[in-house]
């Protein structure tokens, strides 16, 4: 959690810096690859990995609902589960929507109504553990040339104030991820956005990849906005969308020209993310709490998501932690 | 050396001759060895030429510069150092890609000695200290071993135990599933025509356990003579009958024989398998085993996962088991 008395939920404990891991995974089985979802049995070989290269807790998505009650019962119990293969907690959801004008998205207040219902039925979901974070996509995708207009913002700045609000009565934190093919993507559209949003109920979620491919530089927009910064997506990326592949339908993650592979472990070569400044300025800014760490589709074009987490685990440890505890300059 | 040092064996990721050849290859493996709690990795002698870069010393020399390059690149990988180099005699080195010697050749012994001697001042200076060596050839080869060649091999052993010592390196024999060790007491006949202040015994827990051997018993029998332990799973067992057949190690392990196994190893966990590591962990403990505990999956499909699955393992489970006789790497129980 931050140093700022509004970010709700700091859990931190006595360490400065706590690392998560978000679960994106796939393995490969005599049958194929399959997720972390696929039996109980997956799972603890999941956690047990991300346990054993020293993470301390995991994110989720909170789509996992279902699967959790049919796997473990109840999400309080699928939190023990994560507990008893040695990791802490689970810290953040990523609450995954597909937005549609129609029915659901933050810059159309017809639909406001629903998202708030929405909202209430998630948090109600996971009441039974405590979240830090519900981590969501700020603005629709982007599939046309004016994106969002600035009525659009205000609009979403609006509705995840009023969610934000909800979510803190819960004693979690509303907090706005932007895709590199979101809506509101480019600096302007973050700084415009974040001057509508109410800073008690709309928090920031600094995802470094993510901005970087969207030409957004992660150091700077993160001390620009340091104060309602409430979480960190670490992970790298080795090329920004130079063919404006931010339009692309259907996921412009998976459909790009650009690349195949958009995201790679922190502590890569060739990473464009200079991680050691936004470690500095992180120290600096008087962070403290937990850092995911997130390398989704690590399995493209042969990676491999548990060689990724080491790799990346292994960054976090011996360059990050070590940059945290220099003095400051 | 006191206490239990944790080890991993780089030979899952070495699975061809155009794999693992890259520095970058590597670096990736050693730094995954030291998240996931190790602190040393073994290597296998191989004669492939520069296509197996961590294979002996010149090829090591010749991709890092110099043996301390290599050890340069562990120490910054957070690793000490190497654990172990196995070494099987049978692979030949004085030509690239040649055949080796069979240690039943008396005229064999001066060239063992010197290869082993090669390896074994590698060894040292890359921070290790077990020579890892296949004592003898496989079981279809010779049938069960004589009184007579069980002293030509301890005699060839002996030898090499003492060159090596004067490198500071300890000599432990590997018994693999197929040796002829396994026919008629093989393996405790030749312990004892060997000197126990040369020779040592590298205890294998599957290669034991496919053997059809318990590997608490083996190790309670031999404690005093182990100098390094192998820690691996195994699910399927090999008879005599099955080990006598001809070429076994083609058509029995490599190509699973007639039952087609297609895996003979597997990393150590609670899964189920051969293997009772906990009881086995507690053995060492009370024998007061010191020395490397080298963990592999030996033939995993996925070396990152069985390295951070065994972590898991080693970390919560074994690592506290036999914590009275030393301590695991700090490198992930420490956390951040």
């Amino acid at each position: 959690m931050t140093t700022e008395a509004t970010v709700a939920g700091d859990t931190a404990g006595t360490r400065p810096i706590k690392w998560s891991y978000m679960d994106h995974w796939r393995a490969n089985g005599p049958r194929g690859p399959y997720d972390q979802w696929h039996s109980r049995q997956t799972m603890t070989r999941f956690l047990r990995q991300v346990a054993a290269v020293g993470f301390d807790a995991i994110d989720t998505f909170d789509f996992r609902f279902w699967q959790i009650l049919e796997q473990y019962g109840s999400v309080a119990n699928y939190q023990e589960f994560v507990q008893e293969q040695g990791l802490e907690r689970i810290v953040n959801t990523f609450h995954g929507v597909y937005y549609d004008p129609e029915r659901y998205a933050p810059e159309v207040p017809a639909t406001h109504e629903t998202i708030l219902e929405d909202f209430k039925v998630t948090l109600d979901r996971w009441s039974g553990i405590q979240l830090d974070n519900i981590i969501v996509m700020p603005g629709s995708r982007f599939f046309d040339e004016q994106g969002v207009t600035d009525d659009g913002l205000k609009h979403a700045a609006e509705v995840w104030g009023k969610v934000g609000e909800l979510t803190q009565q819960y004693g979690v934190n509303l907090t706005c991820h932007h895709e590199f093919y979101g809506g509101i993507r480019t600096r302007a559209q973050i700084d415009t956005f974040y001057g509508y949003a109410d800073p008690r109920y709309v928090k920031f979620f600094v995802d470094t990849a993510q901005h970087c491919i969207a030409d957004v530089d992660p150091v700077a927009v993160y001390e620009a906005h340091h104060e309602r910064v409430s979480g960190f997506h670490f992970k790298d990326t080795r090329t920004k969308d130079v063919n404006e592949d931010y339009r692309l339908w259907p996921d412009a993650e998976l459909s790009a020209v650009t690349t195949e592979k958009w995201f790679y472990e922190m502590g890569t070569a060739e990473g464009l993310v200079d991680f050691e400044s936004m470690m500095r300025s992180v120290r600096d800014h008087g962070y403290t709490g937990w850092i995911s760490v997130e390398h989704d589709k690590a399995d493209k074009i042969g990676g491999d998501y548990s060689e990724s987490t080491a790799i990346a685990r292994w960054y976090a440890k011996n360059v990050l932690d070590r940059i945290y505890q220099e003095e400051r300059a | 050396m006191t206490g239990i040092r944790w080890g991993y064996a780089l030979n899952q990721w070495d699975t061809n001759i155009d794999a693992f050849v890259r520095k970058r290859d590597h670096e990736r493996a050693f730094k995954t060895i030291s998240i996931s709690g190790f602190s040393g990795v073994e290597l296998t002698a191989e004669s492939f030429g520069p296509w197996e870069p961590l294979g002996s010393p010149e090829q090591i020399a010749n991709l890092y510069g110099s043996l301390d390059g290599l050890r340069r690149v562990l120490t910054e990988c957070a690793l000490d150092g190497v654990s172990s180099y196995v070494y099987d005699p049978f692979i030949g080195f004085d030509v690239e890609m040649g055949r080796g010697h069979d240690p039943l050749d008396p005229e064999a012994a001066p060239r063992i000695t010197a290869t082993a001697v090669w390896f074994a001042e590698a060894l040292a200076a890359l921070g290790g200290e077990v020579l890892v060596v296949r004592p003898c050839g496989s079981a279809w080869q010779t049938g069960a071993l004589d009184d007579d060649r069980i002293a030509a091999l301890a005699a060839c052993w002996n030898t090499v135990g003492a060159a090596v010592a004067a490198a500071g390196v300890s000599l432990a024999l590997h018994f693999d599933f197929l040796s002829a060790l396994r026919l008629d007491d093989g393996l405790a006949r030749l312990l004892d025509a060997t000197d126990p202040e040369l020779v040592g015994l590298a205890l294998d827990t599957a290669e034991v356990a496919v053997a059809g051997l318990d590997p608490v018993a083996v190790f309670e029998r031999h404690a005093d003579r182990v100098r390094h332990v192998q820690l691996k799973d195994a699910r399927d067992v090999v008879d005599d009958a099955e080990a006598l057949t001809p070429h076994a190690e083609q058509f029995v392990r490599t190509e699973g024989g007639a039952r087609r196994v297609e895996r003979w190893f597997f990393e150590p966990t609670d899964e189920g398998g051969l293997v009772d590591f906990e009881s086995f962990a507690g053995s060492l403990a009370r024998h007061g085993y010191t020395g490397w505990i080298v963990v592999e999956s030996d033939q995993s499909p996925h070396p990152a996962e069985s390295a951070m699955v065994s972590g898991w393992y080693v970390q919560n489970v074994l690592a506290p088991l036999t914590s009275a006789a030393g301590e695991l790497s700090g490198s992930a129980v420490g956390k951040a």
